[in-house]
């Protein structure tokens, strides 16, 4: 009986300590929740890129298990073929750009061709195509029930150099199928979201003596000028309801991370050390920050409170965590792991919480940067190099769907999300 | 015993390998070098201490008297092969009646804030420099500007040499 119980608890301890998961990074493979789906294109003028999109969004929503073929026919009435009986729902659209771009889509259901949902939308600008795609398949999803998508109709906004001393700063569809440039001429840099309904973005331009931080209205190009320093002026983060922003600034010549309230312009410094503290981002209902520093003589991810003193590491990998992005108390961070001085080196991405000492790699080959959070944290933006393409990639967290986009762009400064 | 023997087999084979060598013969008569050039030439003399500041002397790309200072790798300490660089600024500095702008740059192997933050440690560098000697601080103001300002934009160890450096020029 003895040896029983000792058995007993032994393999329970064995148990526990193999399949002990820390439920924060565990990356779920919930496939049964999943619908399957198809898509049949019923537009007069055939257009791949429509097609393409629309199975991205279904992809990367990690809600549905799509059908790549590109099936074509008849939208109206409730045929279904036989060869898509096997899906759960068809979405029947039609895209239309003789002069903007109208869709229209049904949802039906495979078996019987119920009609679940239809709905019509347009948008006078051909360009803007994409985003009534990611529309419709956010509204599709919402029919559903599944959980929300809504980042996918959100801009990505980025900074690229052009030439040496220029840069230009650009709007796009997460696919980046839609791209414009909203400020050219000069050194544009760093721009981040300044509220989370994308009506401005906060932005470092260098057309006066020392770097400065304008806020910009992107649908009326009302500016505003917030802050400067010498040295540094960078926006890092900005708190949920816009009323706070993180700026790295250097006032004394050294690169410390500031708390400003936007609408009385006062100043907290939260951190103070004579090496390098950047990249701070709110974490912890915006309690604490995360943030970029040098301190032990390596650039590494390390938190702290606001309102106090003390920090401590979060990192305890790698000799070269240089950016760093968080979500609540998730924090994806890029690590450097090949040395070579010049040229391509390998950047893989980590997941960390900011209680715990484990990290998890969600990339594990190539040059992976510039990571983002959607707004809702299930989702990871990057930027891959490969030779002399780069691509922009997405990673659902919950599903492990990835995927990735040309970016046509030359060298990327700065993304957000 | 033992060491007068060793004694003797040490002087015995010295003089039995002295007297297997013949003496050079320089005129090239005896000898297998043919191309007679390839000795009566002058042969290259390399100076590797400078390896990696080959740029200094050559390039430049502060303006209004003063001389850019280069950097190594991931580092933000003047080197002291620096320092006639930095002997020309502080005299132009200080004679200067405007104030100075200190530009930090990068190359391009950096990313994001981090990368600002490193060109900004080397203008600190810089500014910390001519003050030490005597400067006025308030005379100066430093930039960073990472990677968005190359001088040279090949990709080779040369041009990302001359790409990590700090500018100084005269605020106009």
């Amino acid at each position: 009986m003895k040896h029983l119980l000792s058995i007993i608890l032994s393999l329970h301890f064995f148990t526990l300590s193999l399949f002990g998961v820390d439920a924060t990074l565990k990356i779920e493979k919930d496939v049964e929740h999943r619908s399957r789906i198809a898509l049949l294109d019923g537009s007069s003028v055939k257009n791949p890129r429509v097609f393409d999109i629309l199975l991205s969004d279904l992809k990367i929503s990690g809600h549905f298990i799509p059908d790549t073929t590109h099936h074509k026919g008849d939208i109206t009435g409730k045929f279904i073929s036989p060869a898509l009986k096997s899906q759960e729902y068809v979405l029947k659209y039609s895209m239309n750009q003789h002069s903007g771009s109208k869709l229209l889509i049904r949802l039906l259901k495979a078996s019987d061709g119920t009609q679940v949902f239809k709905k019509s939308y347009a948008v006078p600008s051909k360009a803007k195509m994409p985003f009534l795609l990611h529309k419709a398949i956010n509204d599709v999803n919402n029919v559903l029930k599944y959980p929300d998508i809504s980042w996918i109709n959100r801009y990505v906004v980025y900074a690229v150099y052009t030439t040496p001393g220029r840069s230009e700063i650009r709007l796009a569809d997460y696919t980046m199928t839609y791209k414009k440039t909203i400020i050219k001429g000069g050194l544009n840099l760093f721009p981040k979201w300044a509220d989370a309904q994308q009506r401005a973005i906060y932005y470092t331009s260098y057309k006066e003596l020392i770097p400065t931080l304008y806020k910009l209205n992107i649908y009326n190009g009302s500016k505003q000028k917030i802050a400067s320093s010498q040295g540094m002026m960078v926006c890092s983060d900005v708190s949920k309801n816009g009323s706070k922003i993180l700026l790295t600034m250097a006032p004394e010549g050294q690169a410390d991370i500031f708390e400003m309230n936007v609408a009385s312009k006062s100043k907290k410094r939260v951190t103070k050390f004579k090496g390098i503290d950047v990249n701070g981002r709110y974490i912890d209902n915006e309690s604490r920050i995360v943030f970029i520093s040098n301190r032990l003589g390596y650039p590494n991810v390390f938190k702290k409170s606001i309102n106090s003193a003390a920090t401590s590491q979060v990192v305890y990998r790698g000799r070269n965590n240089n950016a760093c992005d968080a979500h609540g108390d998730k924090i994806v961070y890029s690590s450097r792991e090949s040395n070579n001085a010049f040229g391509n080196n390998t950047f893989n991405l980590y997941l960390a919480t900011s209680g715990r000492s484990s990290t998890r790699p969600i990339t594990t080959m190539g040059t992976n940067q510039f990571p983002r959070f959607s707004t809702d944290g299930s989702i990871i933006l990057y930027l891959k190099q490969k030779g002399y393409s780069t691509s922009i990639g997405y990673i659902n967290l919950k599903s492990s769907q990835s995927l990735l986009f040309p970016f046509n762009d030359k060298k990327v400064q700065s993304i957000d999300w | 015993m033992t060491h007068k023997l060793l004694t003797l087999t040490a002087v015995i084979s010295l003089f039995l390998s002295g007297c297997g060598q013949t003496a050079p013969d320089l005129n090239g008569s005896n000898n297998n070098i043919s191309d007679t050039n390839a000795i009566s030439g002058d042969t290259v003399s390399i100076d590797e201490s400078a390896y990696g500041n080959e740029s200094e002397g050559n390039y430049n790309s502060s303006t209004d008297g003063f001389r850019s200072v280069y950097f190594d790798f991931g580092d933000y300490a003047i080197s002291s092969n620096m320092e006639n660089n930095m002997n020309n600024n502080i005299k132009i500095a200080m004679a200067a009646s405007s104030k100075i702008k200190i530009e930090g740059n990068c190359d391009e192997f950096g990313t994001d804030e981090y990368n600002y933050a490193l060109g900004l440690k080397r203008a600190k560098a810089v500014k910390d420099s001519l003050v030490s000697q005597g400067l006025s601080a308030g005379k100066t103001v430093m930039v960073s500007l990472g990677e968005s300002s190359p001088v040279c934009t090949e990709p080779n160890d040369s041009c990302y040499d001359r790409n990590r450096r700090v500018d100084i020029r005269l605020v106009k």
